[in-house]
């Protein structure tokens, strides 16, 4: 914990937070809505169409959305490291912070096992994936929620 | 020339009742002559009027906050013109979202009459509603239009009237933090569909036709209206926090700007031809660039929220 609350605060972290400048802690805020809304907007696009929504488009061709999905992700979590260090004591002692990060867990396990569903058989056969699917969609939309309560439950300080 | 929130209210009030009244028109027109280019101008206007429907009924609260410094001014007046137009603005997204359901199955060449006639039904009666708040809000500032008493009646049900609303998040803690999570994942649902829609424009997965990923385009739209719902509860519920909040006034900009970039994917002649390995007009790539980058900033300006404009 002491070196938690050393990284926390740190002269980078304490400008970030206490700075009062849009390219502060604003500006990563902004990344990681960005991030999130990439990463789990995408999945819920190729998620629908695993359900039988605009079945016209092939599997096959959804493959490199999963690129953008995973550049996406790693935005998100950079930027998610950069706000839990600069207010680390706070969010390590809220128990919705752990919640969050299992459905942010869970989310990934089914967005891979999705990709690996999605990957063209020798019998060119299109199924499966589905639960996968709603479970990615389900975990996502969890995790989402868990952030935002973040602000609301357990210990708060304010940072938005 | 010096234009205030009020006085733009009092410019943009006019838009969902005359515009109402044109679309109307020219639906039932349409559907009487079975044109269908006329019957594409009405849906088109009908969701343009949708969308400054959200600017008419921010300027209209920016309007009331100015107007309760004035003491001449019944503030009651103004509480029952607000109810009114909370139930009138509502009911105007919904014929927006019908109408624009309409559109999205007119280019899909599937075009269904009871879509259009419920529009029809429902725009009737968004516009009777939307002329009752235009009338009791004339009612604020002209004496002269009322014959005998003016109206006192409570409008609407008691639990749609802005006070209840704005009670029921008080009360309710979890109300505020539920709408935002709400928010948040519609947030996501939208854009990410936008992402994958305009990614066929710039290029990718462009073993697709643009007609195959058109059918995606009803999952944002549905993200669209449930974020408006929200959105709107919002507005209600701390009408203080964005009436004359720059960032908000930003994010609505640009989000009429996206709406109609939205309605571009959606009945654009040019992008629908696109083909399986077909090249993309240079036209829709812009489209493409420009429309991510504008809700791009319809969540930059929203998340700014209490950075820029002060909220919260």
């Amino acid at each position: 914990m002491d070196f938690i609350q050393l990284l926390e605060q740190s002269a980078p972290m304490v400008w970030m937070r206490e700075g009062g400048s849009l390219w502060g802690y604003p500006a990563i805020l902004f990344a990681h809505t960005l991030g999130l809304g990439t990463v789990a907007g995408v999945s819920t696009a190729i998620g629908v169409r695993i359900l039988g929504f605009a079945r016209r488009i092939p599997l096959s061709s959804l493959q490199p959305l999963f690129t953008l999905v995973w550049v996406a992700f790693a935005i998100t979590a950079v930027s998610g490291l950069i706000l839990l260090i600069a207010d680390a004591s706070t969010k390590l002692a809220s128990p919705v912070f752990y919640v969050k990060m299992l459905f942010v867990a869970l989310a990934v396990v089914c967005v891979t096992q999705l990709k690996r569903a999605m990957m063209p058989t020798p019998g060119g056969s299109e199924s499966g994936g589905r639960g996968w699917a709603l479970g990615a969609l389900f975990c996502w939309a969890a995790a989402i929620t868990g952030g935002r309560l973040m602000a609301y439950i357990g210990p708060i300080n304010g940072l938005g | 020339m010096n234009l205030n929130l009020p006085h733009l209210h009092l410019i943009l009030n006019h838009v969902p009742t005359v515009g109402t009244v044109i679309a109307l028109g020219l639906l039932a027109t349409a559907l009487m002559r079975k044109s269908d280019a006329l019957a594409r101008a009405a849906l088109e206007l009908f969701y343009g009027v949708a969308l400054l429907t959200l600017p008419a009924y921010v300027t209209g609260l920016a309007t009331a906050q100015v107007l309760k410094e004035v003491p001449e001014v019944s503030a009651e007046a103004i509480a029952r013109h607000h109810d009114a137009a909370v139930i009138a603005s509502f009911l105007m997204l919904f014929t927006g979202g019908l109408a624009w359901l309409a559109l999205w199955q007119t280019r899909q060449g599937g075009r269904k009459n009871a879509t259009m006639w419920s529009v029809l039904v429902l725009a009737a009666l968004t516009l009777a509603t939307m002329g009752g708040t235009a009338s009791i809000g004339g009612e604020i500032r002209h004496p002269e239009i009322i014959v005998g008493e003016a109206t006192t009646a409570e409008v609407g049900p008691a639990w749609l009237r802005a006070a209840s609303i704005q009670a029921a998040v008080t009360e309710n803690v979890w109300l505020w933090p539920g709408l935002e999570a709400v928010h948040f994942v519609g947030l996501a649902v939208l854009f990410g569909v936008i992402v994958v829609v305009n990614a066929r424009l710039l290029g990718w997965m462009s073993a697709v036709s643009y007609a195959a990923v058109h059918r995606l385009i009803p999952w944002a739209a549905l993200a669209l209206g449930v974020n408006a719902i929200s959105g709107m509860l919002f507005l209600i519920a701390t009408p203080e926090q964005y009436a004359d909040n720059i960032a908000f006034h930003a994010k609505l900009v640009l989000l009429l700007l996206a709406g109609a970039n939205l309605l571009y994917l959606t009945e654009s002649e040019e992008p629908f031809r696109v083909g399986p390995n077909q090249p993309v007009p240079a036209m829709a790539k812009m489209m493409a660039v420009s429309g991510i980058l504008m809700w791009i900033g319809v969540m930059y300006y929203g998340r700014m929220l209490p950075f820029i404009g002060g909220a919260f």
